[in-house]
């Protein structure tokens, strides 16, 4: 008897939860898939990775400008240094309760947001890859960053330019580093420097002296300059120990760049021409005092501001301008459409003009 | 006041129970500041998926710290087992439920050998689990190379699924509506055969009103869990994250308190040489709680890479000390033989809820670390003053009240008027 009562009661009582608002379960998105309108003073979240390096500090504040600016309200928030991944996904998971209608992530691992970007669609909320893609997943509707093909383009058409400026007539003997195999975007890097490079190596304008040309023989594991470092002085000693000189040398960023001129100044050779990326502030002194030839700028703050009018684009109901290109954007489960940015080659002659806008590296161009 | 001790339990005034006072006060708060939303049915959902990893931590490190050591290696063992679970699955193609079996395999391993070293060695566990910590996240970033690998759907469930929706279409998850309810009997049950059995054991039945008012705070509690469960958007529910996490925590809770095994753990923390002399084998104590940690970091690992969809080169990064700290703003003493594990679920719960009221807040997260070590310091002062001033440690007494009230519900022994939970003090400082 009492138990039948105990139950009942118990019984009762959820019944009376559940009948007592059938409309309780929020409803205020839209069913999988179609994004809800974003409007004029809609919250905007970002998401960005911790503060690691100068880009991503100067992100922040291009971002709340070029939110401001375009009448949507800004919710800009870093994922602490200690602990970046849970603490982005948290931030990201904040934002949609906040009721955010756009949220823009640069990923702290863009491998490990699948539960916090599927839970932003499901209340149809924009979910937009800024600089690094969202991997594995297909609840990213467009992504913005800088092309990284063209990285390549650029970097390889550079060393071109830079033996035809400074080693005088051809052929030039080269060598080819690339980034790092778990990393997607080196393998991108260097499929577009070949495409540049490869037909000067046909033609025999360059030559690769040591024949090492496919990536799995030119990559650097890690990044780490070490590895790279290591590799030009096995390189110098091999197949440049007699009369052939190096003239030039493909290298995917600064960091890399800087380690293979170590190599070839303790190895006692003249300068090659070397080529990079990032802008580091290490690195432009040297390109300044003609060490290293170039280095790929890309600006942050357009960046930020190809994102913002994306959303204004949205707001507006136009279509966005986006590409489908599967090299540089496939995550994994779907390509997804891109808004893509042309990054800046940068050397001496250009390099302060190309760094209006942003202090640092304007004042290190002119003080070189 | 008599009324009150009635309701809560005997000798303690109401200023004991500052711990979910603090939990009351600090959801009022953020209630007002962030307009409500924290109290969001998608809010509460999302707080028990992210930070139940952290909850599952804590319940391993509050035995180990009341038995008087300290694990370093969590966060390293959690990424460990994280990347191998991962891996299984990604290469060698495993499903998701061999590759869990063998997540705790792992975890059983790895606990075997740092309680090897902690009981038979004698090495202090700080030196050895500071040294897992080294050996351990070493070996996640040669296993994955400092990349991350991508886990499948099946297996992402444990951290990032809910509950499934099936039958009638009340408004709510039906899911949910069930567990609220076995709960809600439950509680029922557990509170009437209680007074039954006391009633037959002849012993001092409390007043019917007591027992109602009691129950119905809980039941009260459980409803409004429920409705936050089950009022979420369609396809979201009860996390079985949280599922996890419950269960664990009932079954560590009666391990801790009902168990020969529980009480000698505290009797070792409390005092080893003591312990060791009324025949505790303080050896077989450490070993099991050093090996039951890692274990629990392993779930805490794989529960997270489920979560995240992937097991990232810098998981587990920094979880040691915020089980820790759960551990310590729960209540639990750092010279071992004091805390609980309901007390530790509520410092986790209130460290949690910190992060995320602060958060939605728009708090900078490094301003939102300043203040959780500053909370962290305030609630471990506020504790050891009101020792040092002669009175019984205000979080651990208000811990033991809910204890013993189970206690007295379950066990035969707590009836009696002089039994040790009574005088809870005496046998935990000794």
């Amino acid at each position: 008897m009492r138990k039948k009562l105990i139950a009942g009661i118990g019984l009762a009582l959820v019944a009376g939860l559940a009948l007592s608002g059938c409309s309780a379960r929020g409803t205020s998105g839209s069913d999988s898939g179609s994004s809800t309108e974003i409007k004029k003073g809609d919250l905007i979240g970002v998401a960005l990775p911790a503060k690691t390096s100068q880009n991503w500090v100067l992100a922040g504040a291009a971002f709340e400008k070029s939110i401001e600016d375009a009448g949507f309200k800004a919710d800009i928030q870093y994922a602490n240094a200690g602990n970046p991944v849970p603490d982005q996904q948290s931030q990201i998971s904040g934002m949609v309760t906040k009721g955010a209608k756009v949220v823009i992530i640069g990923a702290a691992d863009g491998s490990q947001l699948g539960s916090q970007v599927k839970a932003a669609k499901a209340k149809g909320v924009t979910v937009i890859a800024w600089d690094r893609n969202i991997l594995n997943t297909k609840n990213v509707d467009y992504y913005v960053a800088f092309n990284n093909y063209k990285v390549g383009q650029l970097q390889a058409q550079a060393l071109l330019d830079g033996l035809k400026a400074e080693k005088g007539d051809g052929p030039y003997n080269i060598e080819l580093f690339a980034g790092s195999a778990d990393d997607a975007n080196a393998t991108v890097f260097f499929n577009g420097a070949m495409n540049v490079l490869e037909p000067k190596i046909k033609d025999g304008t360059v030559k690769v002296t040591s024949g090492q040309e496919t990536f799995q023989k030119v990559q650097t594991k890690g990044w780490l300059a070490q590895n790279a470092q290591s590799r030009m002085t096995d390189l110098l000693s091999q197949y440049y120990s007699g009369d052939t000189k190096l003239d030039g040398v493909l290298s995917p960023n600064d960091t890399l760049a800087r380690a293979i001129l170590t190599a070839t100044k303790a190895a006692g050779k003249p300068n090659p021409v070397v080529t990079g990326q990032d802008s580091e502030t290490a690195s432009i002194p040297l390109i300044m005092q003609g060490t290293q030839y170039s280095t790929i700028y890309k600006n942050t703050t357009e960046e930020a501001q190809a994102a913002i009018d994306l959303v204004s684009d949205l707001s507006k109901g136009n279509k966005p301008d986006t590409k489908i290109d599967k090299t540089n954007n496939y995550n994994g489960v779907k390509t997804v459409p891109a808004i893509e940015l042309t990054p800046v080659l940068v050397t001496k002659e250009n390099a302060v003009e190309a760094y209006k806008g942003n202090d640092t590296l304007e004042a290190l161009a002119k003080k070189g | 006041m008599k009324n009150l001790k009635l309701l809560f339990g005997k000798g303690n005034s109401i200023g004991q129970y500052g711990m979910i006072i603090a939990l009351i006060a600090i959801v009022i708060f953020f209630s007002i500041t962030t307009k409500g939303l924290i109290l969001e049915p998608t809010n509460v959902i999302n707080l028990f998926l992210q930070y139940s990893y952290i909850l599952i931590l804590a319940l391993g490190m509050v035995m180990v710290i009341i038995a008087g050591h300290i694990d370093l290696s969590v966060g390293s063992v959690a990424a460990f087992v994280g990347i191998i679970v991962a891996q299984s699955m990604s290469v060698w193609h495993w499903p998701a439920w061999a590759a869990i079996i063998l997540g705790l395999a792992v975890g059983a391993l790895v606990g075997a050998w740092q309680g090897f070293w902690v009981a038979f060695v004698r090495v202090p566990a700080f030196i050895v689990t500071l040294a897992g910590q080294l050996i351990f996240r070493g070996a996640n970033q040669i296993i994955g190379q400092s990349t991350s690998v991508p886990t499948p759907d099946s297996y992402n469930a444990i951290g990032a699924g809910y509950l499934g929706d099936f039958g009638p279409d009340f408004g709510y998850s039906n899911g949910t509506l069930l567990i609220g309810l076995a709960t809600i009997i439950a509680l029922i049950v557990i509170e009437a055969r209680g007074r039954s059995r006391r009633k037959k054991m002849q012993a001092e039945v409390p007043p019917l009103w007591v027992s109602i008012v009691r129950t119905g705070v809980l039941v009260a509690v459980t409803l409004v869990a429920t409705y936050l469960f089950g009022a979420g958007p369609v396809g979201t529910s009860i996390p079985i994250v949280a599922i996890i996490l419950g269960v664990l925590t009932i079954i560590y809770g009666f391990i801790t308190k009902n168990t020969i095994f529980g009480r000698q753990v505290y009797a070792v923390g409390g005092n080893a040489s003591a312990a060791v002399l009324s025949g505790v084998s303080a050896r077989k104590v450490n070993f099991f709680v050093m090996a039951n940690m890692s274990v629990l970091a392993a779930v805490a690992g794989m529960v997270f890479v489920g979560y995240s969809n992937a097991s990232g080169p810098a998981d587990g990064t920094g979880w040691e000390l915020d089980a820790i700290a759960a551990v310590f703003v729960g209540g639990a003493a750092v010279a071992g033989g004091i805390g609980t594990i309901s007390g530790s679920i509520i410092g986790g719960l209130v460290m949690a809820l910190l992060s995320n009221g602060l958060q939605l807040m728009g708090i900078e997260s490094n301003k939102v670390q300043i203040i959780r070590g500053l909370v962290l310091l305030v609630a471990v002062a506020f504790d050891v003053y009101s020792k040092s001033q002669g009175r019984p440690s205000l979080i651990g007494g208000m811990m033991r009240q809910f204890q013993k009230k189970d206690t007295e519900q379950n066990t035969v022994a707590a009836q009696q008027p002089q039994s040790i939970q009574d005088q809870p003090d005496k046998v935990n400082t000794q």
